[in-house]
């Protein structure tokens, strides 16, 4: 399961979403910006005050780290 | 070695880079555009873009993708990655990236912008994501109903204020100098949120606090007394520095670190070697002023690779 904490407005999020949608990955997009019990699950989780955050069967990736998500992912260029 | 050679390699995805890609792909070059991202810093932009011609008001986001959107409609090369040396061998130029991958071209154009310059104050690097951004356009909703700090009262810092004030409950904005150097307009509507309290004369000192931020130290420049503010927030707005490290061996740089180039055709000192956008010397950096940029030195690396096929 994937879960993209991210916000409307964060160029690095659409990056991280465009990225996986190239590569076929289905994920849940989780709006920080509205829901804010996901925003306090988010902080609980990553320790961060910051977007983007991905979930990949409960290890977190901070930023829109492109090498560690390609390898959790198992995602070959 | 790369065996493949291309025409043009354009460094940078925001507005410099992308028209750049443009208006080469429209002359057949062969073209590699490098970029780890696409927007530069208008996709971070705190409010919406309002001098752009045929767009009243549009986010930077919204902007960049139509830009990116426009590249794409032609068949040049993306590769996402950032650059760390570009060199000249011969009549060719090596770009290097940081996944060490390399690159073979004729000509090269720098538009890689620039990255917000960082305070270099005792707890911003341990405090990034954890109460210190340098990306209101991110960050705003984790600070709802919070305190924070913006550093630097220029137009971004007012910007990033005013961002701030759909969230958070007071943001405190810290000028180094003895009066905020924004336009009137974005003082007036800083002033009109009732949430800002602008402190001039202010040097930040440290950045402070446990698992997240909980408070700045400053320095007032008059009493030469150091104060305390109880933030959960920093943000940096103290500027730009040019993303151009990469390029020292081929370019000459101001004290900022910004490439110098000739302002007709934006070639810096090496041949076939052009910086347009963020990155040089050029003293106005407006999305249009990166645009043109990227525009001229695409029209110039044209005419540069053309005599060099001797026609």
């Amino acid at each position: 399961m994937i879960k993209v904490f991210s916000t409307p407005t964060c160029p690095y999020c659409h990056v991280l979403k465009q990225f996986l949608k190239e590569n076929n990955i289905e994920f849940e997009d989780i709006d920080v910006s509205k829901d804010e019990k996901a925003r306090e699950e988010m902080i609980k989780k990553s320790g961060q005050f910051g977007v983007p955050v991905i979930e990949i069967d409960g290890e977190i990736v901070i930023g829109f780290d492109k090498e560690k998500i390609s390898e959790l992912l198992n995602i070959n260029e | 070695m790369p065996n493949m050679l291309y025409d043009l390699i354009i460094i940078g995805g925001g507005p410099a880079g992308i028209t750049a890609g443009i208006y080469t792909a429209r002359q057949r070059l062969k073209t590699l555009l490098i970029t780890k991202d696409f927007g530069g810093q208008i996709a971070k932009k705190a409010v919406p873009i309002e001098n752009y011609p045929g767009f009243k008001e549009i986010s930077g986001l919204d902007l960049i993708q139509k830009f990116e959107k426009h590249l794409k409609k032609f068949e040049t090369d993306i590769e996402t990655d950032s650059v760390i040396k570009i060199e000249k061998i011969n009549k060719n130029f090596i770009v290097t990236s940081e996944n060490k991958k390399q690159f073979k071209a004729r000509a090269v154009i720098i538009a890689s912008g620039a990255d917000p310059r960082p305070l270099k104050v005792p707890g911003e690097k341990e405090f990034i994501g954890k109460g210190v951004s340098y990306c209101v356009t991110c960050d705003a909703p984790f600070f709802s109903n919070k305190t924070v700090a913006v550093i630097g009262g220029g137009n971004a810092g007012f910007e990033t204020a005013i961002a701030l004030s759909r969230w958070a409950k007071k943001i405190y904005i810290l000028e180094a100098g003895l009066e905020v150097k924004a336009d009137l307009e974005n003082q007036e509507m800083a002033k009109e949120t009732g949430k800002v309290e602008i402190i001039t004369n202010s040097v930040l000192k440290k950045i402070q606090g446990d698992k997240f931020v909980n408070s700045i130290i400053y320095e007032d420049r008059k009493t030469r007394e150091e104060k305390e503010l109880k933030v959960e927030g920093v943000f940096v707005e103290i500027g730009l520095q040019p993303s151009t490290a990469f390029a020292k061996d081929l370019v000459e740089f101001n004290k900022r670190g910004e490439i110098k180039v000739d302002f007709e055709t934006f070639q810096t000192k090496t041949p076939g070697l052009f910086a347009a956008g963020d990155v040089n010397t050029g003293k106005f950096k407006q999305i249009i002023t990166a645009c043109s940029e990227g525009a001229k030195a695409a029209l110039a690396a044209y005419e540069y690779l053309k005599k060099q096929n001797g026609n």
